[in-house]
């Protein structure tokens, strides 16, 4: 019941702040442009490399907001104020970052859905590239909150989240691409890979909050 | 063992006696298993004398991995019981591991070249050691970033044990990735080593003679990095004092 009122604070918050969903998928968008401006416009090249680079840019999309995650939290109290709510702080976590997530990031796989067809796949193929990346969303934003909550406050914070989110984005990375890759291909694979798309989401459901709640703690001693 | 020394004037008459002697046993080690490697085995049949790189990669691979557990271990240690010294022991095992994944890195890529016919494949086990290596610079990079030490320490321990947690997935999804090109494991097997006798015998020298290095550096950071903190603790008495 609390926790839905912070999912729903939260979300609010990251509705109405900093462009909303608007600045992502904006930016998402614009990196979709580029792509095929720099790798050529060859229609094998951009339907063999475009799941990659959608699943990429999602990476990137996640990333750009990740500094002001716990930023304000650390400095303007709010962080105390959820310590002593007496709820567990994980919890919290979870509440918070799905929260924001759910406001901000919802437009990614609809932009993504478009642009898989612009990139030359089908339909059938695009559809399953967005909902693979609909079930990694979560999850990137569970580990981009992580890196955030360890390097909030810290000298360019956003490199340093930067580089400690890659290494645990890998797995997302492999199985969401692979899975728009298998579809446009034919492969029944694409389920198995959607599938674990999902798993992985759901592992970092399960286990992230914990480790951003160890970090938010080390920031409260 | 680790409660004992974790006592700075036990592990400082522990370090006194061990940093000559890991340091001696390695220039030794190394000596023999490069007199070995390089003189006195004969060439592999399949990979004539490229093979003599396998000398520094294999070791250099096995550190890399086993100087990252060393740090997660540590590191895990410190969060839970706040022993200082386990944090001296993660900070000063960083770099050196990092360094041993490069050197695995870049002596992988010179004998991939003639073998493989090219420098670099993303292949399962080469991606993941190019991980291990990002993994090394990421926990390198968040404790220069935070400026407060105490954080800074607890955050890098919570970072090497999520990172630790994270390697077997990594492994995974890689393998899943990807078909293996790089040899399988040689060594360790159900079956006994799949490696002929005048190879194991460098290679085993080596790994440990790598082994007493990589302890000997960081037996000597970890006591440097102590004796840096007892001159910032005097420094600060003597300004608070003036």
């Amino acid at each position: 019941m609390r926790a839905g009122r912070i999912f729903l604070r939260e979300a609010r918050l990251g509705f109405a702040g900093g462009g909303g969903p608007a600045a992502p998928a904006a930016f998402f968008l614009a990196c979709l442009t580029l792509a095929p401006l720099a790798i050529g416009q060859s229609p094998e090249t951009l339907q063999a490399a475009g799941p990659g680079i959608i699943c990429f840019v999602t990476l990137l999309a996640v990333l750009q907001g990740a500094e002001r995650l716990f930023g304000e939290d650390v400095t303007d109290g709010t962080l105390e104020a959820y310590a002593l709510s007496g709820m567990p702080l994980s919890i919290v976590a979870l509440a918070k970052v799905l929260g924001v997530a759910a406001a901000t990031m919802w437009p990614l796989p609809l932009v993504a859905w478009g642009a898989g067809i612009a990139y030359g796949l089908p339909a059938e193929a695009a559809g399953i590239l967005a909902l693979s990346l609909t079930a990694a969303i979560p999850g990137l934003c569970l580990i981009t909150a992580m890196a955030a909550a360890l390097a909030a406050g810290a000298r360019r914070g956003g490199l340093v989240i930067a580089l400690i989110a890659a290494p645990l984005a890998i797995p997302l990375m492999v199985f969401t691409a692979s899975a728009g890759r298998a579809s446009l291909a034919g492969d029944p694979a694409a389920s198995a890979n959607l599938m674990l798309s999902c798993a992985s989401s759901l592992f970092l459901v399960a286990l992230a909050p914990f480790a951003i709640a160890a970090a938010l703690r080390a920031r409260l001693e | 063992m680790i409660s004992y020394l974790a006592n700075p004037k036990r592990f400082e008459a522990f370090a006194r006696i061990a940093i000559p002697v890991c340091g001696g046993l390695a220039l030794l080690l190394i000596a023999a298993g490069l007199w070995f490697g390089l003189l006195d085995s004969p060439p592999d049949r399949y990979q004539g004398d490229t093979i003599r790189i396998m000398y520094v990669h294999v070791p250099a691979a096995w550190l890399g991995l086993g100087l990252y557990l060393a740090m997660a271990v540590a590191s895990f240690v410190y969060f839970i019981w706040r022993h200082n010294l386990a944090d001296v022991a993660a900070t000063a095992l960083a770099p050196v591991g990092a360094v041993f994944a490069a050197i695995c890195l870049v002596t992988g890529a010179i004998w991939g070249k003639p073998t493989w016919t090219v420098w670099w494949v993303w292949d399962a086990r080469l991606t993941s050691m190019l991980i291990q290596f990002l993994l090394f610079l990421g926990y390198i990079a968040l404790r220069a970033a935070i400026e407060d030490e105490r954080l800074a320490a607890r955050s890098a321990a919570i970072l090497a044990m999520v990172g630790l947690v994270n390697l077997p997935i990594v492994r995974f999804s890689v393998e899943w990735w990807d078909g293996l090109l790089h040899q399988g494991a040689t060594v360790f097997r159900a079956d006994g080593p799949a490696i002929h006798g005048s190879q194991l015998l460098p290679l085993m020298i080596m790994v440990f003679g790598f082994t007493f290095l990589a302890g000997w550096m960081v037996l000597y950071r970890m006591r440097s990095a102590i004796m840096s903190r007892k001159a910032g603790n005097l420094q600060r008495i003597r300004e608070a004092k003036a």
